[in-house]
């Protein structure tokens, strides 16, 4: 449905960064800074007043936008359009770059001109993957990413950013060959029994898939799964993030948790649960096995790591263990709070990386010993804004990480898969185990709080260490007030996307009675029809 | 004075702003107001005074118009289909009660907060972090449901960590207060599993009602839900169990009960005023607070006394009673002696609510509030006399230097002691005389811990305040702004237990109506208990029996079999006061644990698996991928012989392969 009001708005969401990368490599170096700075400005703006035309009652996807692209020998189209989830993600992908656009002041005079481009070219790629209802577009949008995120690790990146930038590239990119092959299989076997039904079509898909019989589904699921799953990244395809992260300049970092993470997640929502139900219906309780034991097995990586910026990049890994969880869990509470952890550890942990790098900045190092603690003396009001990140990341009440985390471990375990699944008993144990993840997280985060900035302050930083500066504050507040509102009043954003997670639960739930499914899933199905719980609960 | 029906529902329609005005106090204060140290006093002093007033106008109102309360408020927080978390406020006679104990002693606290932090250039910070708590533990009080308490549980669990560990420098203080919070997140943890566990078990009952509410009057609240679950056979007795002893570690980690108790005593690493206020007067009785509120969750789902929960309370609050006491017999910081025995009179209110007296639980909350708090104040102002000594070996003989700390001091270990006539003798009494009646050996235990109680409160007089000056300097008393609070703790420190008493009544020996017990009580109808004068009597004789012998110990000096115990050569006697010195050895084992077992685990499993497996492997694939292609790259040097060559052999290969294998068989 195109909003007559607001016509063309998200090509022209999708075309400033484009229009601004190219604007920035004929401009002189000295206005790449503000060129950048100003359309990410205009990007925030143009997403919230798609947001203020946003109709939230409606679960399909509006503003939509197609053209043919290519008509032979297959038809691709350009196809742009936001529903409640994709709409909250485009905005936080535009909130984000433009903090971190704000924090790349550190990058000076080292080539501003690539660098800004770059940061152009992946919010395009980003935005891109948020909006494309193609799936060959999604495809290409996603695999887009690599080439502007390789070079800002391996140009503006720390000492070992070469080998770390090529292990990003890898792993990624062996993400995209499953996600090809995927695709492939899709294409191909949709148009088996009848050739009209092969498109690529993201919203017929999602008709269409679920319809398909179950092997088909699970062969398909399954190359886009180990995609996401490398990207989000879940256990054991995890190794690739602390190495990029602990090497990427601070910016990528926020960038690189807060935005490039959710694309993983994204697309286990929009295809992995949208396209292939059966599939979580069936492997579900595996994959909340994988989430909770990835939450669990990161924040014990953490505690054994002594480079502060690692912590925080294992931290980040055992936060996406919830939305995997959340995800799997078929349960619309679940759901609800996967989606809500995106959007708030995408802010949390842009704030964590960045005043991660506003320490690193001075202390140039990220070994916790060699700081040593003590730093409060020199900049209290960096350690608040420390104090408050990790209050945050470890889910304290009022602020948006609780949120998140409760609804995910309520609703996993009064879902579907946890009460009247095939084996309820193994997913209550994987909720038993997530939520032991609350308490080692308190553990790591209060550690590395204290280890930097408790106790006594090593003589070498008195004098070396400047207060926070004007700008770090305004970028920490930002974020944190961001934190803050998510936290205090969450309906903020569920009221956006409330709907149209619903809607994606129940049918998944629906479409497993209509029966593509074998017997022995329609029998239990048909059980929990006829039971109260569901109707109330669904 | 008496309260207007519409004054009094405007007055608890208002209830909020009890909470919302510290919030904002606390956030102005942090964002700029911080600059003028007079300031922020004024206006933190000045927002809990409101609330003090005010949360005494509602107790009144409640007192004067029984039909009033319960009254609750409550909003959508967090929806999902089947999810709906309220935020909201609840006032009830409960609520009430814990409304006056919280903005009371903070009220004190804060005026007393400005004599002792005056020099300290955290001052207005401290101001900040006081308003916020306030606010905090004001929410928790007023929480419509258990979801609401868990959030206020932890901001409250946040803003002691902020506390404990305010003089950032000390690294026992960040030791302390990394403790108090992963301590208090284990409980949580239990707390929220139980909550989860509750509710996926009920969540078809609570229809559009707001779930988890304590009260309701559509039928809708805690108690009637678990009865509806067992009589539809959704739930059975040992689920509740389960439940009920998930959530109690919660209470467990907060109200500091062994084997989650190892927290507090180190808590007073934080200023002393925190101290009083956190540590021992109001944050720790929030877990009393809950077991009162979610008070059916301990009960059997038919609502019976006798039911798991409540004798696992009531067990855990009397082995910590008695543990704390013996490790207060041997401790040398004025601080901490007053710590454990917290600890253990937060024992004592757990036994009493596990043993059915559920005012008489409450009833010592209040009355220890006030006297501990008291206490604390004391052991402040002599630390402040003292410029920071806090080891009472270096003390002694202050009663000349500084006499109204001295007095006020001596009240409040009468008053602990149990000393007939002051609030605390009434509050024990009713609670050993529910033990005994309960379980005989508990009652027994609890007669023996108010001997020890008596013994150690005595043993902390003597060598504080009597006999000669042991250490160096001036002592000297205290400025009016923290010598006033303590006079004004004095008074509800001796006379707050006659709210819980019919004196006449007493004398004579019957049960009748006292204000307390009929305006907070369990079930429908107060129960007033028949004072039972054995009890009394055996109490008042134990705790003479600890008096005369800390007396005789370290005032006449006739004793000295504590100089015997602390050089005796025999073993046992050794290892029990080895034993109590180092508080049973808790901390030991857990540091053991941590630091010998899990982390060293962690750290093998960590590099054996993601650095050794995983990075390994995925180095390996590089690896391979490289290999091959170094190999392969000699097949590609453009030389047309080597082609042929390959070629021919290629050839030669196939023929034979398909003569051997493919024609032959």
């Amino acid at each position: 449905m195109n909003t007559p009001l607001l016509p063309h708005i998200l090509t022209t969401l999708f075309v400033i960064p484009l229009l601004a990368a190219i604007f920035i490599a004929i401009m002189p170096a000295k206005l790449a800074r503000y060129i950048s700075l100003s359309s990410f400005v205009a990007m925030l703006g143009v997403s919230l007043v798609m947001a203020l035309g946003f109709n939230y009652n409606l679960a399909g996807m509006q503003f939509s936008e197609v053209y043919n692209w290519i008509t032979m020998p297959f038809q691709v189209q350009y196809h742009v359009g936001v529903d409640g989830i994709s709409l909250c993600l485009v905005i936080l992908s535009t909130f984000i770059f433009l903090f971190s656009a704000l924090a790349s002041y550190s990058i000076g005079d080292n080539r501003p001109k690539f660098y800004y481009a770059n940061l152009m070219l992946l919010s395009f790629s980003v935005i891109g993957v948020f909006i494309s209802l193609d799936l060959l577009q999604f495809f290409v949008m996603y695999e887009f990413e690599l080439v502007p995120m390789y070079f800002l690790i391996a140009i503006w990146g720390g000492p070992g950013r070469s080998y770390a930038a090529m292990k990003f590239l890898i792993y990624t990119f062996t993400g995209g060959v499953f996600m090809l092959t995927g695709l492939i299989y899709m294409y191909t076997q949709l148009g088996v029994d009848n050739a009209s039904s092969q498109t690529f079509d993201m919203i017929r898909l999602a008709q269409i898939c679920p319809l398909m019989p179950q092997a088909f589904q699970t062969m398909a699921c399954l190359g886009f799964l180990m995609a996401f799953l490398i990207k989000l990244p879940s256990f054991p395809f995890h190794t690739w993030l602390p190495d990029a992260h602990v090497e990427a300049p601070t910016p990528i970092s926020m960038i690189l948790a807060g935005l490039l993470l959710k694309m993983g997640s994204y697309g286990l929502v929009r295809i992995c649960l949208g396209f292939f139900p059966y599939f979580f219906l069936h492997y579900g309780p595996v994959l909340m096995l994988i989430g909770a034991f990835n939450i669990v097995w990161a924040a014990i990586a953490c505690m054994v790591q002594t480079d502060m910026k690692r912590i925080i990049a294992f931290s980040s890994v055992s936060h996406m263990g919830f939305v995997t969880l959340g995800i799997s869990a078929v349960s619309a509470a679940a759901l609800s709070g996967a989606i809500f952890q995106m959007i708030s550890h995408g802010v949390i942990s842009a704030l964590l990386f960045f005043l991660v790098g506003v320490v690193y900045e001075r202390t140039h190092t990220r070994d916790i010993h060699e700081i040593g603690g003590g730093l409060t003396k020199l900049a209290p009001v960096l350690f608040y804004f420390w104090m408050f990140a990790c209050m945050a990341n470890l889910g304290l009440p009022g602020l948006s990480g609780f949120v998140a985390e409760t609804a995910v471990i309520y609703g996993s375990f009064t879902g579907f898969m946890a009460t009247i699944g095939k084996h309820a008993h193994m997913c209550q144990w994987s909720v038993y185990l997530a939520a032991t993840g609350m308490i080692l997280t308190a553990g790591y985060m209060l550690w590395l709080l204290k280890r930097l900035f408790y106790g006594d302050t090593k003589e070498k930083w008195i004098n070396h260490f400047a207060a926070i500066r004007p700008l770090e504050q305004f970028i920490a507040y930002g974020l944190a007030i961001m934190v803050l509102a998510l936290g205090i009043y969450p309906m903020l954003v569920t009221k956006e996307y409330v709907v149209t997670s619903d809607a994606m639960n129940l049918s998944i739930v629906q479409r497993a009675t209509i029966g593509c499914l074998d017997n022995n899933h329609k029998i239990e199905i048909s059980k929990i029809n006829l039971s109260p719980k569901l109707n109330s609960a669904n | 004075m008496s309260i207007s029906i519409n004054d009094a529902k405007h007055l608890i329609e208002s209830a909020w702003l009890l909470v919302a005005v510290p919030f904002l106090v606390g956030f102005l204060i942090i964002l700029g107001l911080h600059k003028s140290k007079p300031l922020s006093m004024m206006i933190s002093i000045g927002a809990v005074g409101y609330g003090f007033i005010h949360a005494l106008l509602i107790m009144l109102s409640l007192a004067q118009h029984s039909d009033l309360g319960p009254w609750q408020v409550n909003y959508d927080w967090f929806t999902a289909t089947n999810l709906r978390l309220c935020m909201g406020y609840l006032v009830d006679n409960l609520a009430a009660m814990m409304l006056v104990v919280v903005t009371a002693i903070s009220l004190v606290v804060q005026i007393y907060t400005h004599g002792y932090m005056k020099d300290d250039p955290g001052y207005s910070k401290f101001y900040a972090y006081l308003s916020l708590f306030t606010a905090s533990m004001l929410g928790l009080v007023v929480s419509t449901n258990l979801f609401e308490t868990y959030f206020f549980w932890e901001l409250v669990g946040v803003c002691s960590y902020f506390l404990i560990g305010f003089w950032w420098q000390k690294e026992s203080a960040a030791q302390a207060c990394l403790k108090a919070f992963i301590v208090n997140r284990i409980g949580d943890f239990g707390f929220l599993l139980g909550i989860i566990m509750f509710l996926s078990i009920t969540r078809t009952l609570w229809c559009e009602s707001p779930i988890l509410a304590y009260v309701s009057n559509s039928g809708r609240d805690l108690g009637s839900i678990i009865i509806q679950a067992y009589n539809a056979h959704m739930l059975t007795a040992p689920m509740l169990s389960v439940i009920a002893l998930l959530i109690f570690l919660g209470p467990m980690a907060k109200s500091a009960q062994a084997p989650l108790h190892v927290w507090l005593p180190d808590a007073m690493e934080g200023p002393t005023p925190i101290s009083a206020l956190i540590h021992a007067a109001t944050m720790v009785a929030a877990g009393i607070y809950l077991v009162a509120r979610a008070y059916p969750l301990w009960l059997t789902p038919d609502g019976s006394l006798h039911s798991l929960g409540l004798t696992v309370i009531a067990w855990v609050g009397g082995f910590t009673a008695f543990m704390a006491a013996t490790i207060a017999l041997s401790q040398f910081d004025i601080k901490r002696v007053l710590a454990w025995s917290t600890v253990s009179q937060l024992g004592y209110m757990f036994v009493g609510l596990g043993c059915g007296a559920f005012s008489g639980g409450l009833f010592h909350l209040f009355n220890h509030a006030f006297f501990k708090a008291m206490l604390f104040l004391c052991s402040g102002a002599v630390i402040h006399g003292l410029h920071g000594e806090q080891d009472i070996r270096k003390m002694g003989g202050l009663f000349k230097s500084m006499p109204i700390t001295a007095i006020c001091f001596l009240i409040g270990t009468l008053s602990i002691s149990g000393c007939p006539g002051l609030s605390g003798f009434f509050s024990k009494d009713e609670i050993i005389s529910a033990s005994i009646e309960h379980n005989l050996p508990l009652g027994i235990l609890m007669i023996v811990t108010a001997a020890m109680t008596s013994f150690y409160m005595f043993r902390l007089f003597f060598l504080t305040f009597v006999g000669e000056f042991r250490g160096h300097g001036h002592p000297h008393e205290s400025p009016l702004s923290m010598t006033g609070p303590l006079m004004a703790l004095a008074i509800p420190s001796i006379f707050s237990g006659y709210l819980g008493v019919n004196l006449p009544a007493l004398i004579q020996g019957r049960a009748d109506t006292s204000f307390f017990p009929s305006f907070i009580h369990f079930g429908s109808t107060p129960i007033f208990e028949e004072p039972n004068l054995s009890v009394m009597a055996y109490s008042t004789i134990a705790a003479i029996l600890g008096f005369v012998l800390a007396f005789m110990i370290y005032k006449a000096k006739s004793l000295s079999f504590n100089t015997a115990i602390v050089e005796s050569k025999n073993t046992l006697v050794q290892i029990a006061y080895k034993f109590s010195l180092n508080k049973w050895y808790f901390d030991e084992l857990y540091l053991t644990i941590l630091q010998k077992f899990i982390l060293p685990v962690y750290k093998k499993l960590w590099e054996t698996v993601d650095v050794l497996i995983v990075d390994s492997m995925v180095n390996l694939s590089g690896l391979i991928a490289l290999g091959l292609g170094e190999i392969m790259r000699y097949f590609q040097n453009g030389r047309a012989q080597f082609y042929a060559f390959i070629i021919f052999f290629g050839v030669v290969a196939l023929t034979t392969y398909a003569y051997y294998f493919v024609i032959m068989p």
